[in-house]
Protein backbone atom coordinates (compact mmCIF):
# COMPACT_ATOMS: atom_id res chain seq x y z
CA UNK A 1 0.00 0.00 0.00
CA UNK A 2 2.70 2.45 0.08
CA UNK A 3 2.45 2.87 -3.39
CA UNK A 4 -1.11 4.90 -3.18
CA UNK A 5 0.65 7.07 -0.60
CA UNK A 6 3.37 8.11 -3.00
CA UNK A 7 1.33 8.54 -5.83
CA UNK A 8 -1.91 10.82 -6.70
CA UNK A 9 -4.79 8.92 -6.67
CA UNK A 10 -5.45 7.75 -10.17
CA UNK A 11 -8.86 8.64 -10.27
CA UNK A 12 -8.14 11.93 -9.43
CA UNK A 13 -5.24 12.41 -11.76
CA UNK A 14 -7.94 10.98 -14.32
CA UNK A 15 -9.86 13.74 -13.47
CA UNK A 16 -7.77 16.14 -13.92
CA UNK A 17 -6.54 14.54 -17.14
CA UNK A 18 -9.63 14.73 -17.97
CA UNK A 19 -10.45 18.85 -17.33
CA UNK A 20 -6.82 18.87 -19.75
CA UNK A 21 -7.86 17.10 -23.08
CA UNK A 22 -11.24 19.55 -22.15
CA UNK A 23 -8.93 23.40 -22.15
CA UNK A 24 -7.15 21.74 -24.69
CA UNK A 25 -10.42 21.40 -27.16
CA UNK A 26 -11.35 24.25 -25.88
CA UNK A 27 -8.57 26.67 -26.44
CA UNK A 28 -6.89 24.81 -29.89
CA UNK A 29 -9.21 22.55 -30.76
CA UNK A 30 -7.25 19.27 -30.26
CA UNK A 31 -6.38 17.56 -27.53
CA UNK A 32 -2.86 15.88 -26.30
CA UNK A 33 -0.47 14.05 -27.98
CA UNK A 34 3.21 12.95 -28.18
CA UNK A 35 4.18 10.89 -31.00
CA UNK A 36 3.74 13.33 -33.57
CA UNK A 37 6.43 15.51 -32.33
CA UNK A 38 8.84 12.53 -32.24
CA UNK A 39 8.26 12.23 -35.78
CA UNK A 40 8.63 15.98 -36.79
CA UNK A 41 12.19 15.59 -34.68
CA UNK A 42 12.72 12.77 -37.12
CA UNK A 43 11.74 15.12 -40.23
CA UNK A 44 13.79 17.71 -38.97
CA UNK A 45 17.13 15.41 -38.98
CA UNK A 46 16.38 14.14 -42.05
CA UNK A 47 15.87 17.84 -43.62
CA UNK A 48 19.17 18.53 -42.13
CA UNK A 49 21.32 15.36 -43.05
CA UNK A 50 19.57 14.32 -46.49
CA UNK A 51 17.55 17.44 -47.66
CA UNK A 52 17.60 15.33 -51.11
CA UNK A 53 15.49 12.57 -50.03
CA UNK A 54 12.55 15.11 -47.84
CA UNK A 55 12.52 17.28 -50.47
CA UNK A 56 11.17 14.66 -53.06
CA UNK A 57 7.59 15.12 -52.80
CA UNK A 58 6.33 11.47 -52.37
CA UNK A 59 9.01 10.95 -49.29
CA UNK A 60 6.68 10.60 -46.35
CA UNK A 61 7.46 13.62 -44.36
CA UNK A 62 7.69 15.97 -47.02
CA UNK A 63 4.11 16.82 -45.23
CA UNK A 64 6.31 18.49 -42.42
CA UNK A 65 8.19 21.05 -45.06
CA UNK A 66 6.34 22.01 -47.50
CA UNK A 67 5.89 24.97 -48.32
CA UNK A 68 8.61 26.16 -46.57
CA UNK A 69 7.28 24.76 -43.06
CA UNK A 70 9.37 24.06 -40.10
CA UNK A 71 8.93 21.15 -38.79
CA UNK A 72 9.25 21.85 -35.15
CA UNK A 73 7.35 24.85 -35.59
CA UNK A 74 3.85 22.54 -34.22
CA UNK A 75 2.01 22.61 -31.04
CA UNK A 76 2.94 18.89 -30.55
CA UNK A 77 6.71 19.71 -30.07
CA UNK A 78 6.18 22.23 -27.57
CA UNK A 79 3.69 19.91 -25.98
CA UNK A 80 5.97 17.45 -25.22
CA UNK A 81 8.83 19.78 -24.22
CA UNK A 82 6.15 20.94 -21.74
CA UNK A 83 5.62 17.52 -21.17
CA UNK A 84 9.25 17.15 -20.14
CA UNK A 85 9.60 20.27 -17.95
CA UNK A 86 5.78 19.10 -16.43
CA UNK A 87 7.51 15.59 -15.19
CA UNK A 88 11.03 17.26 -14.16
CA UNK A 89 8.79 19.51 -11.45
CA UNK A 90 6.30 16.99 -10.36
CA UNK A 91 9.45 14.12 -10.13
CA UNK A 92 11.44 17.20 -8.62
CA UNK A 93 8.18 17.94 -5.72
CA UNK A 94 8.17 14.13 -5.12
CA UNK A 95 11.82 13.60 -4.41
CA UNK A 96 11.82 11.00 -7.49
CA UNK A 97 15.12 12.81 -10.28
CA UNK A 98 17.62 10.01 -10.23
CA UNK A 99 19.43 8.84 -13.46
CA UNK A 100 18.84 4.98 -13.35
CA UNK A 101 17.64 2.00 -15.24
CA UNK A 102 14.14 0.68 -13.87
CA UNK A 103 14.05 -3.45 -14.62
CA UNK A 104 12.56 -6.43 -12.09
CA UNK A 105 15.74 -7.66 -9.91
CA UNK A 106 14.95 -11.14 -12.42
CA UNK A 107 16.25 -9.12 -15.57
CA UNK A 108 20.05 -7.22 -16.45
CA UNK A 109 19.80 -3.61 -17.50
CA UNK A 110 20.89 -4.58 -20.60
CA UNK A 111 18.32 -6.74 -21.55
CA UNK A 112 15.81 -3.88 -20.32
CA UNK A 113 17.59 -1.08 -22.39
CA UNK A 114 17.24 -4.12 -25.44
CA UNK A 115 13.51 -4.65 -24.62
CA UNK A 116 12.88 -0.66 -24.26
CA UNK A 117 14.38 -0.18 -27.84
CA UNK A 118 12.35 -2.67 -29.43
CA UNK A 119 9.33 -1.63 -27.99
CA UNK A 120 10.26 1.74 -28.57
CA UNK A 121 10.43 0.91 -32.79
CA UNK A 122 7.13 -1.28 -32.44
CA UNK A 123 5.48 1.51 -30.71
CA UNK A 124 6.91 4.16 -33.50
CA UNK A 125 5.88 1.99 -36.54
CA UNK A 126 2.34 1.73 -34.78
CA UNK A 127 1.38 5.05 -34.07
CA UNK A 128 2.43 5.76 -37.60
CA UNK A 129 -0.36 3.32 -39.08
CA UNK A 130 -2.34 4.25 -36.15
CA UNK A 131 -2.25 7.77 -37.07
CA UNK A 132 -1.36 8.76 -33.36
CA UNK A 133 -0.73 6.90 -30.11
CA UNK A 134 -1.90 5.76 -26.97
CA UNK A 135 -3.05 9.86 -25.74
CA UNK A 136 -2.99 11.47 -29.41
CA UNK A 137 -5.34 8.36 -31.43
CA UNK A 138 -6.89 6.70 -27.93
CA UNK A 139 -7.35 9.35 -25.31
CA UNK A 140 -8.71 12.31 -27.47
CA UNK A 141 -10.81 9.74 -29.87
CA UNK A 142 -12.60 8.84 -26.46
CA UNK A 143 -13.16 12.00 -25.40
CA UNK A 144 -14.73 13.01 -29.04
CA UNK A 145 -16.28 9.48 -29.41
CA UNK A 146 -14.47 8.49 -32.55
CA UNK A 147 -15.11 5.22 -33.77
CA UNK A 148 -11.12 4.99 -34.18
CA UNK A 149 -10.22 6.22 -30.45
CA UNK A 150 -11.91 3.10 -29.25
CA UNK A 151 -10.53 0.88 -32.07
CA UNK A 152 -7.06 2.01 -30.84
CA UNK A 153 -7.89 1.51 -27.63
CA UNK A 154 -9.17 -1.84 -27.73
CA UNK A 155 -6.50 -3.09 -30.07
CA UNK A 156 -3.54 -2.14 -27.84
CA UNK A 157 -5.24 -3.29 -24.72
CA UNK A 158 -6.24 -6.39 -26.09
CA UNK A 159 -3.15 -6.85 -27.87
CA UNK A 160 -1.25 -6.37 -24.28
CA UNK A 161 -3.47 -8.82 -22.67
CA UNK A 162 -3.12 -11.37 -25.39
CA UNK A 163 0.79 -11.13 -25.23
CA UNK A 164 1.50 -10.72 -21.86
CA UNK A 165 2.20 -14.17 -20.86
CA UNK A 166 5.10 -14.22 -23.28
CA UNK A 167 6.65 -11.37 -21.72
CA UNK A 168 5.95 -11.91 -18.13
CA UNK A 169 9.64 -12.23 -17.57
CA UNK A 170 10.50 -9.15 -18.15
CA UNK A 171 8.11 -7.21 -15.67
CA UNK A 172 7.59 -10.34 -13.24
CA UNK B 1 -10.93 -0.03 8.88
CA UNK B 2 -12.68 3.26 9.22
CA UNK B 3 -10.36 4.19 6.53
CA UNK B 4 -11.14 1.78 4.02
CA UNK B 5 -14.39 2.60 4.62
CA UNK B 6 -14.64 5.90 3.59
CA UNK B 7 -12.43 4.85 0.69
CA UNK B 8 -14.97 3.21 -0.22
CA UNK B 9 -17.74 5.77 0.24
CA UNK B 10 -15.95 8.09 -1.89
CA UNK B 11 -15.89 5.96 -4.75
CA UNK B 12 -19.16 5.51 -4.72
CA UNK B 13 -19.56 8.86 -4.20
CA UNK B 14 -17.64 9.39 -7.50
CA UNK B 15 -19.43 6.61 -9.62
CA UNK B 16 -22.78 8.13 -8.81
CA UNK B 17 -21.98 11.34 -9.84
CA UNK B 18 -20.38 10.81 -12.87
CA UNK B 19 -23.28 9.09 -13.79
CA UNK B 20 -25.80 11.78 -12.77
CA UNK B 21 -23.75 13.88 -14.77
CA UNK B 22 -24.32 11.62 -18.06
CA UNK B 23 -27.69 11.23 -16.75
CA UNK B 24 -28.67 14.59 -16.52
CA UNK B 25 -27.22 15.22 -20.60
CA UNK B 26 -29.64 12.85 -21.68
CA UNK B 27 -32.40 14.29 -20.28
CA UNK B 28 -31.67 17.51 -20.55
CA UNK B 29 -33.86 19.16 -23.04
CA UNK B 30 -32.52 19.54 -26.55
CA UNK B 31 -31.37 22.25 -27.17
CA UNK B 32 -32.41 24.75 -30.55
CA UNK B 33 -29.35 25.04 -31.98
CA UNK B 34 -30.77 26.42 -35.44
CA UNK B 35 -29.16 29.71 -34.69
CA UNK B 36 -29.12 31.64 -37.88
CA UNK B 37 -25.87 32.64 -38.95
CA UNK B 38 -24.99 36.17 -39.09
CA UNK B 39 -24.89 37.95 -42.55
CA UNK B 40 -21.53 39.26 -41.94
CA UNK B 41 -20.13 35.55 -41.42
CA UNK B 42 -22.03 34.67 -44.55
CA UNK B 43 -20.28 37.41 -46.72
CA UNK B 44 -16.64 36.10 -45.71
CA UNK B 45 -17.54 32.77 -46.25
CA UNK B 46 -19.04 33.86 -49.85
CA UNK B 47 -16.11 35.83 -50.49
CA UNK B 48 -13.58 33.43 -48.97
CA UNK B 49 -15.31 30.95 -51.07
CA UNK B 50 -13.54 27.91 -49.59
CA UNK B 51 -17.02 25.79 -50.04
CA UNK B 52 -15.69 24.98 -53.36
CA UNK B 53 -14.75 22.08 -54.31
CA UNK B 54 -13.47 20.88 -58.05
CA UNK B 55 -14.84 18.32 -60.74
CA UNK B 56 -11.50 16.47 -60.13
CA UNK B 57 -12.35 16.41 -56.38
CA UNK B 58 -15.87 15.06 -56.62
CA UNK B 59 -14.60 12.86 -59.03
CA UNK B 60 -11.62 11.53 -56.97
CA UNK B 61 -14.09 10.44 -54.11
CA UNK B 62 -16.45 8.90 -56.43
CA UNK B 63 -13.90 6.47 -57.70
CA UNK B 64 -12.21 6.07 -54.37
CA UNK B 65 -15.91 5.07 -53.22
CA UNK B 66 -15.70 6.98 -50.23
CA UNK B 67 -18.47 7.12 -47.59
CA UNK B 68 -17.71 10.37 -45.93
CA UNK B 69 -18.60 12.70 -48.98
CA UNK B 70 -22.26 12.56 -50.04
CA UNK B 71 -23.39 14.10 -53.42
CA UNK B 72 -26.69 16.32 -53.68
CA UNK B 73 -28.41 16.83 -57.15
CA UNK B 74 -30.31 20.31 -56.46
CA UNK B 75 -31.98 19.71 -59.92
CA UNK B 76 -35.45 18.75 -60.95
CA UNK B 77 -36.24 14.87 -60.63
CA UNK B 78 -36.96 14.53 -64.47
CA UNK B 79 -33.06 15.88 -64.67
CA UNK B 80 -31.71 14.01 -62.18
CA UNK B 81 -33.66 11.03 -63.39
CA UNK B 82 -31.90 11.80 -67.09
CA UNK B 83 -28.36 12.17 -65.84
CA UNK B 84 -26.60 11.87 -62.43
CA UNK B 85 -22.94 11.70 -60.85
CA UNK B 86 -23.19 7.96 -59.10
CA UNK B 87 -24.66 8.00 -55.51
CA UNK B 88 -25.79 11.09 -55.60
CA UNK B 89 -29.36 12.21 -54.07
CA UNK B 90 -32.01 14.36 -55.29
CA UNK B 91 -33.52 17.26 -53.47
CA UNK B 92 -34.75 19.53 -55.68
CA UNK B 93 -33.91 23.33 -54.96
CA UNK B 94 -37.65 24.16 -54.66
CA UNK B 95 -38.40 21.54 -52.02
CA UNK B 96 -34.98 22.37 -49.44
CA UNK B 97 -37.03 23.87 -47.22
CA UNK B 98 -39.98 21.38 -47.39
CA UNK B 99 -41.13 20.26 -43.48
CA UNK B 100 -42.62 17.54 -42.15
CA UNK B 101 -45.54 17.00 -40.17
CA UNK B 102 -44.02 17.92 -37.12
CA UNK B 103 -42.42 21.15 -38.35
CA UNK B 104 -39.22 20.42 -38.76
CA UNK B 105 -37.12 20.93 -41.82
CA UNK B 106 -37.39 17.58 -43.86
CA UNK B 107 -34.03 17.13 -44.91
CA UNK B 108 -32.28 18.60 -42.13
CA UNK B 109 -30.72 15.15 -41.42
CA UNK B 110 -29.19 15.12 -44.13
CA UNK B 111 -27.77 18.61 -44.94
CA UNK B 112 -26.95 19.40 -41.25
CA UNK B 113 -24.16 16.89 -40.81
CA UNK B 114 -21.25 16.16 -38.43
CA UNK B 115 -19.43 14.07 -39.79
CA UNK B 116 -20.07 13.25 -43.56
CA UNK B 117 -19.38 16.39 -46.49
CA UNK B 118 -22.25 17.22 -48.35
CA UNK B 119 -21.35 18.52 -52.20
CA UNK B 120 -24.39 20.44 -54.44
CA UNK B 121 -24.34 20.20 -58.09
CA UNK B 122 -26.68 21.16 -60.53
CA UNK B 123 -26.24 22.09 -64.58
CA UNK B 124 -24.26 25.17 -63.58
CA UNK B 125 -22.86 27.16 -60.52
CA UNK B 126 -25.86 29.31 -59.35
CA UNK B 127 -28.54 27.26 -58.37
CA UNK B 128 -25.92 25.18 -55.74
CA UNK B 129 -24.81 28.27 -54.99
CA UNK B 130 -28.41 29.72 -53.76
CA UNK B 131 -28.81 26.03 -51.99
CA UNK B 132 -25.79 26.47 -50.37
CA UNK B 133 -26.30 29.60 -49.65
CA UNK B 134 -29.97 28.88 -47.75
CA UNK B 135 -28.47 26.28 -45.67
CA UNK B 136 -25.86 28.10 -44.10
CA UNK B 137 -28.07 30.80 -43.77
CA UNK B 138 -29.55 27.51 -41.39
CA UNK B 139 -26.38 27.52 -40.23
CA UNK B 140 -25.82 23.75 -41.59
CA UNK B 141 -22.45 22.81 -41.72
CA UNK B 142 -20.33 20.62 -43.98
CA UNK B 143 -21.94 21.85 -47.49
CA UNK B 144 -19.98 22.33 -50.18
CA UNK B 145 -20.30 23.23 -54.15
CA UNK B 146 -18.92 21.38 -56.87
CA UNK B 147 -17.92 23.97 -58.74
CA UNK B 148 -19.28 24.57 -62.24
CA UNK B 149 -21.51 21.99 -62.07
CA UNK B 150 -22.26 19.44 -64.45
CA UNK B 151 -21.42 21.20 -67.49
CA UNK B 152 -17.54 21.39 -65.97
CA UNK B 153 -18.02 17.78 -65.12
CA UNK B 154 -18.84 17.28 -69.05
CA UNK B 155 -15.75 19.59 -69.92
CA UNK B 156 -13.20 18.45 -67.84
CA UNK B 157 -13.85 14.60 -66.77
CA UNK B 158 -16.14 13.40 -69.58
CA UNK B 159 -13.99 15.15 -72.31
CA UNK B 160 -10.49 16.50 -70.77
CA UNK B 161 -8.21 18.51 -73.06
CA UNK B 162 -4.95 17.49 -73.75
CA UNK B 163 -2.47 20.47 -71.65
CA UNK B 164 -0.75 22.66 -74.24
CA UNK B 165 1.67 23.36 -72.24
CA UNK B 166 3.32 19.41 -71.92
CA UNK B 167 5.74 19.93 -70.19
CA UNK B 168 4.10 21.01 -66.98
CA UNK B 169 3.65 18.03 -64.98
CA UNK B 170 1.19 18.95 -62.43
CA UNK B 171 -1.16 19.61 -65.67
CA UNK B 172 0.28 16.19 -67.45
CA UNK B 173 -0.95 14.56 -64.18
CA UNK B 174 -4.25 15.96 -63.79
CA UNK B 175 -4.75 15.12 -67.70
CA UNK B 176 -3.89 11.45 -67.01
CA UNK B 177 -6.06 11.19 -64.12
CA UNK B 178 -9.14 13.13 -66.05
CA UNK B 179 -8.28 10.35 -68.45
CA UNK B 180 -8.67 7.46 -66.22
CA UNK B 181 -11.67 8.86 -64.66
CA UNK B 182 -13.37 9.20 -68.00
CA UNK B 183 -13.13 5.61 -68.85
CA UNK B 184 -14.60 4.95 -64.95
CA UNK B 185 -17.65 7.12 -65.54
CA UNK B 186 -18.25 5.98 -69.60
CA UNK B 187 -17.11 2.62 -68.91
CA UNK B 188 -20.94 2.37 -67.95
CA UNK B 189 -23.85 2.87 -70.46
CA UNK B 190 -24.52 6.13 -68.94
CA UNK B 191 -25.85 8.84 -71.67
CA UNK B 192 -24.88 12.50 -70.52
CA UNK B 193 -27.53 15.22 -72.10
CA UNK B 194 -26.41 18.65 -72.19
CA UNK B 195 -29.15 20.93 -72.32
CA UNK B 196 -27.36 24.04 -70.23
CA UNK B 197 -30.91 25.49 -69.10
CA UNK B 198 -28.34 27.58 -66.94
CA UNK B 199 -25.76 29.30 -68.15
CA UNK B 200 -23.08 30.79 -66.30
CA UNK B 201 -20.59 32.69 -68.47
CA UNK B 202 -18.70 34.34 -65.72
CA UNK B 203 -17.28 31.78 -63.38
CA UNK B 204 -15.73 32.73 -60.34
CA UNK B 205 -11.97 32.39 -59.87
CA UNK B 206 -10.86 29.08 -60.34
CA UNK B 207 -10.24 28.34 -56.40
CA UNK B 208 -9.62 24.91 -56.12
CA UNK B 209 -9.87 23.85 -52.10
CA UNK B 210 -9.29 20.87 -51.42
CA UNK B 211 -8.41 20.30 -47.59
CA UNK B 212 -11.20 20.59 -45.48
CA UNK B 213 -9.29 22.62 -42.51
CA UNK B 214 -11.19 21.03 -40.08
CA UNK B 215 -10.00 17.30 -41.38
CA UNK B 216 -6.78 17.86 -41.49
CA UNK B 217 -4.76 14.85 -40.52
CA UNK B 218 -2.31 15.74 -38.64
CA UNK B 219 -0.14 12.99 -38.21
CA UNK B 220 -2.00 12.22 -35.00
CA UNK B 221 -0.78 12.30 -31.26
CA UNK C 1 -17.32 30.50 -28.17
CA UNK C 2 -14.01 27.79 -28.43
CA UNK C 3 -12.39 26.92 -29.63
CA UNK C 4 -10.24 30.02 -29.30
CA UNK C 5 -6.93 29.26 -30.73
CA UNK C 6 -7.55 27.59 -34.37
CA UNK C 7 -4.57 28.52 -36.61
CA UNK C 8 -1.26 27.56 -35.77
CA UNK C 9 -0.13 30.85 -34.69
CA UNK C 10 2.20 31.39 -31.48
CA UNK C 11 0.03 31.46 -29.20
CA UNK C 12 -1.18 27.81 -29.75
CA UNK C 13 2.52 27.21 -29.62
CA UNK C 14 2.65 28.51 -26.13
CA UNK C 15 -0.50 27.27 -25.07
CA UNK C 16 0.53 23.69 -26.03
CA UNK C 17 3.78 24.41 -23.70
CA UNK C 18 1.79 25.34 -21.29
CA UNK C 19 -0.95 22.52 -21.30
CA UNK C 20 2.18 20.31 -22.25
CA UNK C 21 3.29 20.90 -18.24
CA UNK C 22 0.37 20.15 -16.92
CA UNK C 23 0.22 17.18 -18.89
CA UNK C 24 3.67 15.99 -17.95
CA UNK C 25 3.41 17.05 -14.25
CA UNK C 26 -0.21 14.69 -13.98
CA UNK C 27 1.53 11.33 -16.06
CA UNK C 28 4.34 11.98 -13.45
CA UNK C 29 1.98 12.51 -9.99
CA UNK C 30 0.05 9.61 -11.13
CA UNK C 31 3.40 7.40 -11.58
CA UNK C 32 3.11 6.74 -15.20
CA UNK C 33 6.59 7.01 -15.06
CA UNK C 34 7.36 3.69 -14.07
CA UNK C 35 7.28 1.18 -16.96
CA UNK C 36 6.44 -1.44 -14.11
CA UNK C 37 3.72 0.38 -12.82
CA UNK C 38 2.08 1.09 -16.38
CA UNK C 39 2.68 -2.94 -17.48
CA UNK C 40 1.04 -3.48 -14.27
CA UNK C 41 -2.24 -3.24 -16.17
CA UNK C 42 -1.83 -6.69 -18.25
CA UNK C 43 -0.67 -8.51 -15.25
CA UNK C 44 -3.35 -7.74 -13.03
CA UNK C 45 -1.29 -6.14 -10.45
CA UNK C 46 -2.20 -2.30 -11.00
CA UNK C 47 -4.72 -1.20 -13.00
CA UNK C 48 -3.63 2.85 -12.52
CA UNK C 49 -3.59 2.94 -16.54
CA UNK C 50 -7.15 1.92 -17.05
CA UNK C 51 -7.95 4.12 -14.54
CA UNK C 52 -6.69 7.74 -15.23
CA UNK C 53 -7.34 6.35 -18.80
CA UNK C 54 -11.06 6.00 -18.59
CA UNK C 55 -11.34 8.72 -16.08
CA UNK C 56 -9.95 11.32 -17.92
CA UNK C 57 -11.96 9.95 -21.22
CA UNK C 58 -15.15 9.78 -19.36
CA UNK C 59 -14.51 13.87 -18.01
CA UNK C 60 -13.35 15.01 -21.28
CA UNK C 61 -15.83 13.46 -23.10
CA UNK C 62 -19.04 15.03 -20.08
CA UNK C 63 -16.99 18.01 -20.35
CA UNK C 64 -17.27 18.62 -24.05
CA UNK C 65 -20.54 17.62 -24.25
CA UNK C 66 -21.67 20.14 -21.67
CA UNK C 67 -19.77 23.14 -23.09
CA UNK C 68 -21.56 22.50 -26.66
CA UNK C 69 -24.89 22.18 -24.91
CA UNK C 70 -24.05 25.52 -22.90
CA UNK C 71 -22.53 27.16 -26.37
CA UNK C 72 -19.23 27.40 -25.28
CA UNK C 73 -17.85 25.69 -27.88
CA UNK C 74 -18.34 24.59 -31.56
CA UNK C 75 -18.16 21.27 -31.44
CA UNK C 76 -18.40 20.73 -35.15
CA UNK C 77 -15.25 22.48 -35.31
CA UNK C 78 -12.54 20.17 -32.64
CA UNK C 79 -10.76 17.48 -34.46
CA UNK C 80 -12.02 14.09 -34.67
CA UNK C 81 -9.77 11.79 -35.03
CA UNK C 82 -10.17 9.69 -38.76
CA UNK C 83 -11.08 6.25 -38.67
CA UNK C 84 -9.27 4.31 -41.51
CA UNK C 85 -10.39 0.17 -40.82
CA UNK C 86 -6.91 -1.51 -41.17
CA UNK C 87 -4.69 0.90 -40.73
CA UNK C 88 -6.02 1.97 -37.42
CA UNK C 89 -6.26 -1.54 -36.12
CA UNK C 90 -2.59 -2.89 -37.04
CA UNK C 91 -1.39 0.21 -35.35
CA UNK C 92 -3.38 -0.75 -32.51
CA UNK C 93 -1.76 -4.25 -32.52
CA UNK C 94 1.62 -2.57 -33.20
CA UNK C 95 1.69 -0.42 -30.50
CA UNK C 96 -0.09 -3.22 -28.14
CA UNK C 97 3.20 -5.21 -28.80
CA UNK C 98 5.16 -2.22 -28.00
CA UNK C 99 3.72 -1.28 -25.32
CA UNK C 100 3.92 -4.68 -23.38
CA UNK C 101 7.87 -4.86 -24.08
CA UNK C 102 8.98 -1.60 -24.23
CA UNK C 103 6.89 -0.61 -20.84
CA UNK C 104 6.08 2.66 -21.96
CA UNK C 105 4.07 5.24 -24.65
CA UNK C 106 5.19 7.72 -26.16
CA UNK C 107 3.51 10.10 -23.96
CA UNK C 108 4.70 8.71 -20.49
CA UNK C 109 8.20 7.92 -22.08
CA UNK C 110 8.71 11.85 -22.21
CA UNK C 111 7.52 11.87 -17.89
CA UNK C 112 10.24 9.33 -17.39
CA UNK C 113 13.00 10.31 -19.27
CA UNK C 114 12.62 13.56 -17.42
CA UNK C 115 12.94 12.07 -13.93
CA UNK C 116 16.19 10.43 -15.48
CA UNK C 117 15.12 6.91 -16.65
CA UNK C 118 17.45 5.93 -19.01
CA UNK C 119 15.48 2.94 -20.11
CA UNK C 120 12.82 5.37 -21.48
CA UNK C 121 15.37 7.79 -23.35
CA UNK C 122 15.87 4.47 -24.87
CA UNK C 123 12.68 3.98 -25.77
CA UNK C 124 11.86 7.68 -27.03
CA UNK C 125 14.62 6.53 -29.45
CA UNK C 126 13.56 3.65 -30.81
CA UNK C 127 9.92 5.10 -31.28
CA UNK C 128 11.81 7.77 -33.59
CA UNK C 129 13.27 5.15 -35.35
CA UNK C 130 10.01 3.24 -35.92
CA UNK C 131 8.50 6.34 -37.46
CA UNK C 132 11.61 6.38 -39.59
CA UNK C 133 11.35 2.96 -40.66
CA UNK C 134 7.82 3.58 -41.46
CA UNK C 135 8.24 6.61 -43.46
CA UNK C 136 11.17 4.98 -45.29
CA UNK C 137 9.29 1.66 -46.37
CA UNK C 138 5.84 3.75 -46.74
CA UNK C 139 5.68 2.88 -50.62
CA UNK C 140 5.09 -0.78 -49.84
CA UNK C 141 1.76 0.02 -47.80
CA UNK C 142 1.08 3.17 -48.68
CA UNK C 143 -2.49 2.11 -50.46
CA UNK C 144 -3.12 0.14 -46.85
CA UNK C 145 -2.60 3.37 -45.55
CA UNK C 146 -5.22 5.41 -46.73
CA UNK C 147 -7.81 2.31 -47.39
CA UNK C 148 -10.63 1.69 -45.76
CA UNK C 149 -11.49 5.34 -44.96
CA UNK C 150 -14.56 5.65 -42.97
CA UNK C 151 -13.64 9.57 -42.48
CA UNK C 152 -13.97 11.19 -39.05
CA UNK C 153 -16.76 8.74 -37.38
CA UNK C 154 -18.25 9.09 -34.11
CA UNK C 155 -19.00 6.29 -32.34
CA UNK C 156 -22.78 7.44 -32.00
CA UNK C 157 -23.36 8.02 -35.61
CA UNK C 158 -22.23 4.71 -36.40
CA UNK C 159 -24.21 2.74 -34.33
CA UNK C 160 -27.13 5.52 -34.89
CA UNK C 161 -28.00 6.48 -31.47
CA UNK C 162 -28.08 9.72 -29.88
CA UNK C 163 -24.54 11.55 -28.36
CA UNK C 164 -25.85 11.87 -25.08
CA UNK C 165 -26.93 8.20 -24.90
CA UNK C 166 -23.58 7.15 -26.41
CA UNK C 167 -21.83 9.76 -23.74
CA UNK C 168 -24.03 7.69 -20.82
CA UNK C 169 -23.35 3.97 -22.09
CA UNK C 170 -19.71 4.89 -21.67
CA UNK C 171 -19.81 6.01 -18.43
CA UNK C 172 -21.15 2.87 -17.02
CA UNK C 173 -19.03 1.05 -18.59
CA UNK C 174 -16.58 2.96 -17.59
CA UNK C 175 -17.86 2.92 -14.04
CA UNK C 176 -18.36 -0.93 -14.31
CA UNK C 177 -14.29 -1.33 -15.31
CA UNK C 178 -13.38 0.84 -12.76
CA UNK C 179 -15.35 -1.49 -10.35
CA UNK C 180 -13.95 -5.27 -11.88
CA UNK C 181 -10.44 -4.00 -11.88
CA UNK C 182 -10.69 -3.13 -8.43
CA UNK C 183 -11.75 -6.72 -7.18
CA UNK C 184 -9.16 -8.10 -9.54
CA UNK C 185 -6.54 -6.55 -8.04
CA UNK C 186 -7.57 -6.77 -4.90
CA UNK C 187 -7.42 -10.47 -5.71
CA UNK C 188 -4.51 -10.40 -7.17
CA UNK C 189 -2.35 -8.51 -4.31
CA UNK C 190 -4.10 -10.98 -1.32
CA UNK C 191 -2.60 -14.19 -3.36
CA UNK C 192 0.73 -12.40 -3.65
CA UNK C 193 0.64 -11.77 -0.22
CA UNK C 194 0.38 -15.36 0.79
CA UNK C 195 3.66 -16.32 -0.72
Amino acid sequence: MKNQKKYMNSYLAGVLLGLLILFSFYLTREGLGASGAYKRVVAKVEHIVVPSYIENTSSYFHKYIKDGKEPMKNRLVFMVIGAFIGGFISGGINNRLKLKVEHTPNITSKKRILFAAIGGILFGIGASFGRGCTSGAGLNGMAVMAVSGFVVVAFIFGTGYLTAWFFKKLWL
Amino acid sequence: MDNIKSIKKRYILMSILLIGLALLLLILPERDSSKELEPEKLLFEIIDKNHFVTTDYVADRIINNDNYVILIDIRQPEEFANFSLPGAINIPLNNILDKTESGEYKWKDYLNNDTKKNIFYSNGNTYSNQAWMITRRLNYKNNYIMEGGLNKWKETILDPQRPKNEADNNELTLYNFRKAAKLFFVGGDTKYSSDDSETVKNKPAPIINKNNKKNEDEGGC
Amino acid sequence: MGPLFTGTDEWTLVISLVIGIGFGYILESAGFSSSRKLVGVFYGYDFSVIRVFFMAAVTAAIGLAYFGYLGWIDLSAIYINKFYLGSTILGGIFMGLGFIIGGFCPGTSVCAASIGKIDAIIFIGGVMIGSLIFSLAYPLYANFYTSGAKGAVTIYDMIGISKELAIFIFVVFAVITFYFTAEIQKKISEKSHKY
